[in-house]
C-alpha cells in the first residue's frame, strides 16, 4: 500500500455555482480530457452536452431485457400449458397469445427493469467500494454546496503541473491533488 | 431541422402516396371478405338471438352507395375522427393548467384553438348526426320500442330520442364552453400579464377535468357505442380518449414543428426539448392506447359473456378481422417499435409518415367501431368516407387557422413562458474557447 502513498489520482476543482461548474465543463470538453468526471449535488440541464458525453447505451439493455421477457413469458406458458400438461381451463384454447399475453408483457417489464438496473451498473463498472475521492473531507459538501470536477491522472493528456494551471488559471477553481490510497 | 429540406419533402410525398395506396389497398379488401357474408350472417343471428333478443339490427340487406345510411355512417366516422382531436387538445389544455406546466407554455394557444373549435363549429356539425339518427339512419335504437327489446329497456334512461337530442348538443357546447374560456382569459393575460388568469384557469380545469371526463364518455357512448346499444364496456370511454389524445399529440408535434420554422410565429418559443417531449407524450399514448384496447378485448374475451363478445365476433367477420390487425400492428406495434429509440423522436423523415399513418389509423379505428354495423359484411369503403374525412378535416383546419391567427400564437405574458423558453442549448465544442 505504501508505495501507493505517493501516485497521483487526479486534481480535483471546487465550484461555487453550477454556472461555473458548467462553463469548466464545456472547457475540459474541448481541451479533450476523456478521463474526468462531474460531481454535483444535484442534476444540472444540459450537463450531459456540456460534457460531450455520449448517448448512454443503456437502452440497449433494456431492450433486449425486454423482448427477451415478453417471449419467455410466451415460451413459458406455451411449454406449460399446451405441451408439458395440456389443460383445458375455462373452455380457452390450449395456448393462445392472448391470455399469455399479461403474463408476457410483465415479463417485458420486468426484465426490462432488469436490463436497464444491471446494464447500469455494469457500464458504471458498479458496485464499486473505494475511490479516492471519498478520502477528501471536502468532497463530502459535494452533497451540500459545492460542485466538483475531477480529472484522473490515468487521462492522456493529465499532466500535473500543466493540468492544474488549466484548472486554477482558465476555469479559476480551487484545486487540490488527490492521491490513491 | 430548421428548415424543410428537399429529404423531408420527398418524405412528405411519399406519406401521400402511402396514404393513398392504403386506401386503394382498403378499396380491394370488400372482395376478399365477400364470401364471408353468409357466415357473418350466422355470426350475427347468434349474437342477436343471445345479446339483443330480437332487435332489429339494420344493416342486413346490402347497402347502397348512396343511401342516406351509408352517409350518415361515414359521416360520422369522420365527425368522431375531427371529435378526437378537439377533445384531445381541450385534454392537453386542461393538463398544462392542472399540472401546473411549464414546457408547453408556448404550444398551448394551439391546443386552446383547437380545442375552441367545439363551439360552434363541432356542434353544428353535430346537427346533421342528430337529423340522421331521427330519420333511422344511423342508430337503431331510435326505432326500437324498448318494450320488445329487453338490452334497450334497461338502457333506456340515457338511450332514448329525447336524451340523444339533448344531451350531445349540449355536451359539446358545455366541453365547448369550457374551452373558450380557458382561451379568453389566456387571451386577457396576453394584455396585463396579471398571474391571476393563470389561477383561474387552473381552478376551472379542475372542475372541468370531470367535466371533460363525464362528457367525452357519454358523447362517445352516445354518438358511437350506442351504434350497437347491446355491447357494454366500461372501457369504451377511455379508449376513444387515448385515441384522442395520442392522435392530437402527433398533430401537435406536426403543427408547432411547422409552426416553428424561421420565419414562422413559434420560432423563439419552441425547441427541440419541448419537441421531443411532445414526441415522447406520443409514445407514451401508443402505448396507453394498446394497453387500454387490448384490457377492453381481453376481458371480454376471456369473460365470454355473449352480451359483450357480440360486438367483437362481428369485428371477426370477412375483412374486418385484418382491419383488427392493422389496428393491432399499425396502431400499436409499427409506431411503439419505431419510436424506441429516442433520437427518431426528432427525425422528420421518420415522424412526419408516422404522423400521416398516425391519422390514417385513428381514422381506420373509428372506422371499425361504426362500419361493421352498417358493413357486417367486412370493410366496404366508399367515395363518402375520404370526402367527409378530408372535407371535414380541411374545413375545420381552415377554421383553426383563421382563429388562430386572430390572436397572438402564443401566451405572450404567461408567467410559466419563462421556463419553456429557457432552453438548455449548449455551445458545441470550440465555442468556450471564445470566452
Amino acid at each position: 500500500m505504501n508505495s501507493n502513498r505517493s501516485k497521483p489520482h487526479g486534481l480535483l476543482a471546487e465550484f461555487h455555482t453550477a454556472a461555473d461548474i458548467f462553463e469548466a465543463a464545456m472547457r475540459c470538453r474541448d481541451a479533450g480530457f476523456t478521463q474526468w468526471d462531474v460531481y454535483t449535488p444535484f442534476p444540472i440541464h444540459g450537463m450531459d452536452e456540456a460534457m460531450g458525453l455520449r448517448k448512454s447505451p443503456v437502452g440497449w439493455f433494456t431492450f433486449c431485457g425486454g423482448f427477451t421477457g415478453f417471449f419467455t413469458g410466451m415460451t413459458m406458458i406455451w411449454y406449460m400449458n399446451k405441451f408439458d400438461y395440456p389443460l383445458v381451463v375455462g373452455g380457452k384454447p390450449l395456448f393462445t397469445p392472448l391470455y399469455a399475453f399479461p403474463v408476457s408483457y410483465e415479463m417485458t417489464i420486468l426484465l426490462s427493469a432488469f436490463g436497464t438496473l444491471f446494464g447500469m451498473f455494469f457500464l458504471n463498472q458498479l458496485p464499486k467500494f473505494y475511490n479516492p475521492l471519498f478520502k477528501n473531507e471536502r468532497f463530502k459538501k459535494s452533497t451540500d454546496d459545492r460542485f466538483f470536477l475531477c480529472i484522473e491522472a490515468t487521462d492522456p493528456k493529465f499532466g500535473m503541473d500543466a493540468t492544474r494551471t488549466f484548472l486554477t488559471e482558465k476555469c479559476h477553481a480551487a484545486v487540490v491533488e488527490l492521491v490513491e490510497d | 431541422m430548421n428548415a424543410f429540406s428537399r429529404q423531408t419533402k420527398s418524405w412528405m410525398a411519399l406519406g401521400g402516396v402511402v396514404a393513398v395506396a392504403a386506401f386503394a389497398l382498403f378499396g380491394t379488401l370488400p372482395t376478399l371478405g365477400a364470401d364471408a357474408g353468409s357466415a357473418a350472417h350466422s355470426v350475427q343471428e347468434a349474437a342477436h338471438a343471445s345479446a339483443s333478443h330480437g332487435a332489429a339490427d339494420h344493416g342486413h340487406a346490402a347497402v347502397s352507395v348512396f343511401s342516406l345510411k351509408q352517409i350518415a355512417h361515414s359521416y360520422l366516422t369522420a365527425y368522431m375522427f375531427c371529435l378526437s382531436l378537439c377533445v384531445g387538445s381541450l385534454f392537453l389544455t386542461l393538463a398544462h393548467h392542472l399540472f401546473d406546466a411549464g414546457w408547453s407554455a408556448s404550444i398551448r394557444r394551439v391546443t386552446e384553438t383547437v380545442a375552441s373549435l367545439l363551439f360552434p363549429w363541432m356542434l353544428i356539425l353535430a346537427l346533421p348526426i342528430i337529423g340522421f339518427a331521427w330519420t333511422g339512419n344511423l342508430h337503431a335504437w331510435f326505432k326500437i320500442n324498448p318494450a320488445d327489446d329487453h338490452a334497450l329497456d334497461v338502457k333506456k334512461v340515457l338511450f332514448n330520442p329525447m336524451a340523444f337530442t339533448f344531451l350531445v348538443p349540449v355536451l359539446i357546447t358545455l366541453l365547448g364552453l369550457l374551452a373558450r374560456q380557458i382561451r379568453a382569459w389566456s387571451i386577457a393575460q396576453d394584455k396585463d400579464g396579471a398571474a391571476h388568469w393563470t389561477s383561474k384557469s387552473r381552478k376551472l380545469s379542475a372542475a372541468g377535468i370531470f367535466l371533460f371526463a363525464f362528457g367525452v364518455t357519454l358523447l362517445c357512448f352516445l354518438l358511437m357505442k350506442s351504434l350497437q346499444h347491446q355491447f357494454f364496456s366500461t372501457m369504451y370511454g377511455v379508449y376513444y380518449f387515448a385515441g384522442s389524445v395520442w392522435t392530437t399529440l402527433i398533430t401537435l408535434y406536426l403543427l408547432t414543428m411547422w409552426l416553428s420554422q424561421p420565419g414562422r410565429p413559434l420560432e423563439k418559443v419552441y425547441f427541440k426539448r419541448q419537441q421531443q417531449d411532445l414526441a415522447v407524450l406520443f409514445f407514451a399514448f401508443t402505448v396507453f392506447y394498446a394497453y387500454i384496447h387490448f384490457s377492453q378485448y381481453f376481458l371480454i374475451w376471456n369473460a365470454a359473456l355473449p352480451e359483450e363478445t357480440f360486438w367483437y365476433v362481428r369485428r371477426e367477420v370477412g375483412s374486418w378481422k385484418w382491419v383488427g390487425m392493422l389496428i393491432l400492428f399499425g396502431h400499436f406495434f409499427v409506431p411503439f417499435l419505431l419510436l424506441l429509440n429516442q433520437d427518431i423522436k426528432r427525425n422528420m423523415a421518420v415522424m412526419i409518415p408516422v404522423g400521416a399513418w398516425a391519422w390514417l389509423m385513428q381514422y381506420v379505428d373509428m372506422t371499425y367501431n361504426v362500419m361493421p354495423v352498417l358493413h357486417p359484411e367486412g370493410l366496404h369503403l366508399t367515395l363518402w368516407d375520404p370526402i367527409f374525412w378530408i372535407g371535414m378535416s380541411v374545413l375545420l383546419g381552415r377554421l383553426f387557422w383563421s382563429e388562430y391567427r386572430k390572436n397572438p400564437p402564443y401566451p405572450l405574458k404567461d408567467p410559466r413562458l419563462q421556463e419553456a423558453i429557457v432552453h438548455h442549448e449548449v455551445p458545441a465544442p470550440g465555442a468556450s474557447a471564445a470566452h
